[in-house]
C-alpha cells in the first residue's frame, strides 16, 4: 500500500465519519465495555480471588510465603521474572515512546535488557543463589555488613511502595481517560484484590498471577500488531508509510541515526544508550532490583536459577512485537474523523489541547481494531498489568520489610509464624500506604516524576556496589558502604544542577545538543563511575576481609557447585549464547 | 527424594492449568461472540471494511479456545 492509498482507505462518508466520532468520544471516555467485556473482565478478578485463597493453603512457612518455597521451575521463575517487569505502565509508555522516537525505544527492551538478564543467570545468579539469600539487601549484608543492608534496605522499601502507589495513580487514571471509571473506584479495587492475594498466598500467589498476567497480555495485545501489519501491507509498506507521515527515514533505524545528538528523535548518542543504558542502567535494574531478583530466587535448584533469566530474556526479546510496534504502526494509520493524520502530543499539550497524548497509543490502537470481546481482552490484559505491577511491589516490599528491617533491627528472635504474621500484615499495611500516595499524586502529578527519579537514584551505584561485592575479593565493607552512599549522593546532586539549572544538562552529556532522555543514560554512568572508583580507593585503604569470610559469595573464593547440566541442551551457557546471537542479528536487521 | 517430592508439589500447583482454563473461558467466549458478530459486525469493523471480513474476534477466539484447551487438559488437576 503506497501513501497516498493508505490515504484513500480512510477518506470516509459523512455517516462514517459521524459514527467514527460517536465511536471514539463517548462523553470524555474513549469508548465503554460491552457486556461480554465486562463478562472477561469479571472472569480474570474471580481467578485472581481463587488464586489467592488456592495459594494460602501452601503460604504457612517464612521460605513459603517470601520465596514461594523454592520450588518453582525453570521456566515459571524465567515467566514471572520477565512478568515482573512488563506492567501497563510500561507497555503504554514505550508504545507511546515508539510514537514519539521511533523504533529507537525498543533500545530498552534489547540491549537495555538483555545482555544484563543473561549476565545475570550466567554470572551473577550462582552467587546469589548458592548464598541462600532471601533478599539483594540480604546479600549486601552477608558481604558488606549491617550498614549497606540498612541504606539498601530503607531505600528499597521506601521507592517500592512510593512506586506501587504510582502505578495504582496510573491505572486509575487510564481506566478514567478509556472507560471514564471514577478514580477511587479503580484505585480502590484494584488495591483490594491484589491486597487480598498477596497477602494469602504471598510471593507463590504473586508468581502464579505475573505467569497468568503474561500470556493474558499477549493474548489481549498481540492481535493488534498482526491486524495493524495486515492493514500497513507488511513491515517495508509500514516503514515507506511512517517516512511518507514523518517525513523522515529516522523512525525505522535503531543504531544508523546515533552517531550524534542532532540526528536522532530522541536525542541520544550511541555512547549513552551502549554505555550508560545498555551497560549502567540496565544491568543496575536487572541484577539488583530485588523486585525482579526475587522471582528468580524462587526456582528450585541451580540450573534453574540460572536458566530463569535466559527464559526470561527470550520472552523479554519479542515484547516489541506487542508495545513498539504498535506505536510505529500509529505513525502510519492513525487517523482523526475526517480522515486526516492523527497527531498525538505530550500529555501537558493534550490536557490543554484536547487532543490524545502518546500514552494514548496502545488503547487507540485496541479501539481501532477491538469489537466487543476482544477489546474486553486487550483491557483485562492492561488491568492484569498494573495489578501484577502492584504486587510486585507489595511482596517485595513485605519481604525486605520483614527480613531485612523488622528482622535484622527491631525484633530478631521472634519465631517463624510471627514474621509470616508479619509478612502478611505488611502486605496490607504496604498497600494502604501504596493509596494514600497514590492520592498524593493526584493531587500534585510532579510527584510521579520525582518518585520515578528516586528509583533511578539508587539502582546505578547499588549495581557498582554489588558486582564488586560479587567479583573483587578486595572489596571491603566500608569500601562498599562508602561507595554507595558517594555513588547516590552523586545522583541526587546531578538531578538538583540539572532541575535547577536547564544548562548543566551539556557537561552531563557531554554535549550542548543533549535532550532530557540523555539526563538519565549519563546519571547513570556517572554515578556508577563514582560508586566504583570511592568502592576502590576506599577498599585499598581499609582492612582486607578474610577469605574465609568470603565464601560462597565472591567469584575466586567460592567454588561453583556443579549445576546438574549433563547434555549441552541442558546448559544455560548454551542458551544464553543462542540469545545472544539472536539479538546481535535483530540489532542488524534493524540498523 | 526431596527434589522429586517438590516436583510433584509444583505440578499440583498447575500455574499452566490456570492459564489454560483462562484462555479457555476466553476463547468460548469470543467465538460465541464472534459467531453472533458474523452478520452483524460491530461498529469499528464497519468502518474498516477490510477488517469486517477477516472476522479477527471469531479467529482469535478459535485459537485461544485450543491453546487454553490443549493447556486445561494437559495439566489438568490430579492428572
Amino acid at each position: 500500500m503506497t501513501g497516498s492509498e493508505a490515504q484513500t482507505t480512510f477518506t470516509f462518508g459523512t455517516d462514517s465519519m459521524q459514527a467514527f466520532a460517536a465511536f471514539f468520544l463517548v462523553g470524555h471516555q474513549l469508548t465503554k465495555l460491552s457486556s461480554v467485556d465486562i463478562l472477561i473482565l469479571l472472569l480474570y478478578f474471580a481467578l485472581v480471588v481463587f488464586i489467592g485463597f488456592y495459594a494460602k493453603g501452601k503460604a504457612n512457612t517464612s521460605e513459603d510465603f517470601f520465596l514461594a518455597g523454592r520450588e518453582m521451575t525453570a521456566w515459571i521463575a524465567g515467566l514471572s521474572f520477565v512478568s515482573a517487569n512488563l506492567g501497563s505502565l510500561e507497555l503504554m509508555g514505550w508504545a507511546g515512546s515508539a510514537y514519539q522516537y521511533g523504533i529507537l525505544a525498543a533500545h530498552w527492551y534489547w540491549i537495555g535488557a538483555i545482555p544484563a538478564m543473561l549476565f545475570l543467570g550466567i554470572v551473577m545468579m550462582p552467587f546469589y543463589y548458592i548464598s541462600k539469600t532471601h533478599s539483594v539487601p540480604g546479600y549486601l549484608q552477608l558481604r558488606f555488613g549491617e550498614g549497606a543492608r540498612a541504606v539498601s534496605a530503607i531505600s528499597f522499601a521506601f521507592m517500592t511502595i512510593l512506586m506501587s502507589g504510582v502505578n495504582m495513580y496510573a491505572m486509575a487514571v487510564v481506566m478514567q481517560t478509556v472507560l471514564g471509571w471514577n478514580i477511587t473506584f479503580s484505585i480502590w479495587v484494584g488495591a483490594g484484590t491484589v491486597a487480598l492475594y498477596v497477602m494469602l498466598g504471598g510471593l507463590r500467589s504473586a508468581i502464579i498471577n505475573e505467569v497468568l498476567q503474561f500470556v493474558l497480555i499477549w493474548a489481549g495485545a498481540a492481535i493488534v500488531p498482526i491486524l495493524g501489519l495486515i492493514e500497513a501491507g507488511g513491515w517495508t509498506k509500514l516503514k515507506a508509510q511512517i517516512a511518507v507521515n514523518v517525513g523522515s527515514s529516522d523512525y525505522t533505524h535503531m543504531w544508523s541515526t546515533l552517531g550524534g545528538f542532532k540526528d536522532n528523535p530522541m536525542g541520544v548518542h550511541w555512547t549513552g544508550i551502549v554505555f550508560g543504558l545498555g551497560f549502567v542502567i540496565s544491568f543496575g535494574y536487572w541484577t539488583t532490583d530485588f523486585l525482579v531478583v526475587q522471582r528468580v530466587l524462587s526456582a528450585n535448584n541451580l540450573r534453574a536459577a540460572k536458566m530463569a533469566p535466559v527464559i526470561g530474556s527470550v520472552f523479554k526479546m519479542a515484547v516489541p512485537f506487542i508495545v513498539i510496534l504498535p506505536g510505529l504502526l500509529a505513525l502510519a494509520v492513525l487517523k482523526n474523523p475526517d480522515g486526516t493524520l492523527m497527531h498525538l502530543v505530550p500529555a501537558s499539550v493534550a490536557k490543554v489541547t484536547g487532543q490524545h497524548s502518546y500514552d494514548d497509543v496502545l488503547p487507540l490502537m485496541l479501539i481501532r481494531y477491538c469489537g466487543p470481546g476482544l477489546l474486553g481482552l486487550g483491557i483485562t490484559a492492561l488491568v492484569a498489568g498494573f495489578m501484577s505491577g502492584m504486587a510486585g511491589n507489595v511482596s517485595a516490599f513485605s519481604t525486605v520489610w520483614t527480613y531485612d528491617i523488622y528482622g535484622a533491627f527491631l525484633n530478631k528472635k521472634a519465631s517463624d509464624k510471627h514474621y509470616v504474621a508479619m509478612g502478611r500484615w505488611s502486605t496490607v499495611i504496604g498497600m494502604l500506604v501504596s493509596i494514600g500516595t497514590a492520592y498524593l499524586v493526584m493531587n500534585a502529578a510532579s510527584i510521579m516524576d520525582y518518585v520515578q527519579a528516586l528509583f533511578s537514584f539508587f539502582i546505578a551505584p547499588l549495581f557498582g556496589t554489588v558486582v564488586l561485592g560479587m567479583l573483587w575479593k578486595r572489596a571491603t565493607h566500608w569500601g562498599g558502604f562508602t561507595g554507595l552512599l558517594a555513588g547516590t549522593v552523586a545522583s541526587v546532586g546531578m538531578f538538583i544542577w540539572v532541575h535547577t539549572n536547564a544548562n548543566a544538562l551539556r557537561y552531563i552529556a557531554m554535549s550542548p545538543d543533549a535532550k532530557p532522555m540523555a539526563e538519565n543514560l549519563y546519571r547513570a554512568l556517572w554515578s556508577w563511575l563514582i560508586c566504583m572508583v570511592v568502592t576502590v580507593l576506599v577498599s585499598l585503604v581499609t582492612k582486607p576481609v578474610p577469605d574465609e569470610q568470603l565464601a560462597g559469595l565472591v567469584m575466586g573464593v567460592t567454588p561453583i557447585p556443579d549445576d546438574g547440566a549433563k547434555t549441552i541442551w541442558q546448559k544455560p551457557i548454551f542458551w544464553a549464547i543462542v540469545v545472544i546471537v539472536i539479538f546481535f542479528v535483530l540489532n542488524l536487521i534493524f540498523w | 527424594m526431596k527434589e522429586q517430592e517438590r516436583e510433584v508439589e509444583s505440578a499440583e500447583l498447575s500455574i499452566w492449568f490456570f492459564c489454560g482454563i483462562l484462555m479457555l473461558a476466553y476463547g468460548v467466549v469470543l467465538v460465541v461472540t464472534g459467531i453472533a458478530e458474523y452478520n452483524h459486525p460491530p461498529a469499528n469493523e464497519v468502518l474498516l471494511p477490510w477488517l469486517e471480513s477477516l472476522h479477527p474476534t471469531l479467529w482469535w477466539g478459535v485459537l485461544l479456545t485450543a491453546f487454553g484447551g490443549v493447556y486445561s487438559v494437559r495439566f489438568r488437576p490430579g492428572r
